[in-house]
């Protein structure tokens, strides 16, 4: 939870591994980064064991580089496919029972808080449409309404893809999957709406296909969750696998998704973008000057 | 055999979009080397991938062909090239990388 965890203990630079001396000489920590330089520096993301060409690894992959402070961060997962990525990377992974994953963040950030006081350490739950909107539903609307400092990330593949294609509260009516042959009898669930009634600072939808716009609501969630309140992203990261899509098309899909009904949104909180605006330089919601008035000619 | 991604030097090095670089699901996988493109006479360096690292799914493809319009990227049977990158033969730099080539498949 600091820089000094991300070094050698004295005299076991030679023992480790190649990919763990990347890591300390050349990996993120202590420095800015941005998705620009990606395939220049080592990344905390390793090897994992999901599927080829999963958009929600990409997503982790994205969010993981975008974390202002890697090395001051927690993430916190439950079941899932997401953890099975998220837990192989340089950044302290805390697995929390299915559903739970926000009460567990609320303690944890609590207690970094009265352990660290002032300085910044950031908690980011990542866990995927059934942990969150399902399973930990009541936690996780309960930790919004507490206000819980921290960020919550939805890994949104509309479908229970780790145990073979249960439907799920997001997944959307009539989709007709291995283990729903019916087709869903309900609407997906509005959690975006949701997360603003029960008074989340900051509340975005995004898609993967954009790495910079990933990057910045990340960034923006974060910061905004270190002292103003809740944040929540609804990312959607298709399943290849239960959905069938080839892989070579996954990036092809989420453009069509979000030209259809996963459009980019972002709500941020008038607090959050004053918070932003003094704290971080934050430029984009500042009060744009008024258009200057007609020019009035002059009497002669 | 298994197919990974293979980025053509001199078409990558000519545009050096960096874009495979950002859409490659994982990590480390898809690296950028000032040194590739330099050695061969062009302005900007290129992408070149760790076979080691690569699961096949051809995602940059799709993203060099309809993104950025490069057609750089192709998928070959690990055993039809000749040298590729590993993970164990890359050093990173200020902001770069390095790659020794070596033949992927071992015996």
């Amino acid at each position: 939870m600091s820089l000094d965890y991300v070094k050698f203990s004295s005299g076991f630079e030679k023992f480790m591994p190649k990919e763990y001396r990347d890591m300390v000489e050349h990996g993120p920590f202590g420095k800015k980064i941005s998705v620009s330089q990606m395939g220049s520096f080592k990344e905390v993301l390793e090897e994992h064991p999901m599927c080829a060409g999963c958009a929600m690894t990409l997503f982790i992959r994205l969010a993981m580089i975008a974390f202002p402070n890697p090395e001051d961060t927690i993430t916190v997962g439950t079941a899932g496919c997401g953890r099975l990525a998220i837990s192989q990377a340089a950044i302290p992974f805390v697995y929390g029972n299915y559903g739970d994953q926000n009460g567990v963040a609320s303690g944890l950030s609590r207690g970094l808080r009265l352990r660290f006081g002032d300085k910044p350490k950031d908690v980011v739950v990542m866990a995927g449409d059934g942990g969150t909107a399902d399973i930990g539903f009541q936690q996780v609307l309960h930790s919004w309404f507490r206000k819980e400092r921290f960020t919550t990330i939805m890994l949104d593949n509309e479908v229970y893809g780790n145990t073979g294609g249960q439907e799920s509260g997001m997944t959307n009516r009539g989709a007709v999957l291995k283990m729903a042959p019916l087709g869903k009898k309900f609407e997906k669930m509005d959690m975006v709406q949701m997360a603003k009634v029960a008074g989340c600072a900051y509340v975005a939808t995004v898609v993967p296909n954009n790495p910079r716009r990933v990057e910045s609501v990340i960034k923006k969630a974060v910061l905004i969750a270190r002292e103003v309140g809740s944040t929540y992203i609804q990312a959607y990261t298709s399943c290849n696998i239960e959905y069938a899509i080839p892989t070579d098309k996954v990036m092809e899909d989420a453009k069509n998704v979000e030209n259809d009904r996963y459009a980019f949104s972002e709500y941020i909180s008038d607090e959050a973008k004053q918070y932003l605006t003094e704290r971080y330089g934050y430029k984009e919601f500042l009060q744009k000057p008024a258009a200057p008035a007609a020019a009035i000619p002059n009497k002669a | 055999m298994y197919l990974v991604a293979d980025i053509d030097v001199e078409i990558c090095a000519a545009k050096s979009c960096k874009l495979c670089t950002q859409y490659c699901p994982e990590a480390n996988t898809i690296q950028y080397s000032d040194e590739l493109g330099k050695d061969k006479g062009f302005k900007y360096g290129s992408a070149y991938v760790a076979v080691d690292r690569c699961k096949g799914c051809a995602q940059c493809v799709w993203v060099c062909d309809n993104m950025a319009k490069n057609h750089a990227i192709k998928m070959i049977m690990i055993d039809q090239l000749p040298k590729a990158a590993l993970t164990d033969n890359i050093t990173y730099g200020e902001k770069s990388t390095t790659a020794v080539l070596v033949s992927p498949v071992v015996g």
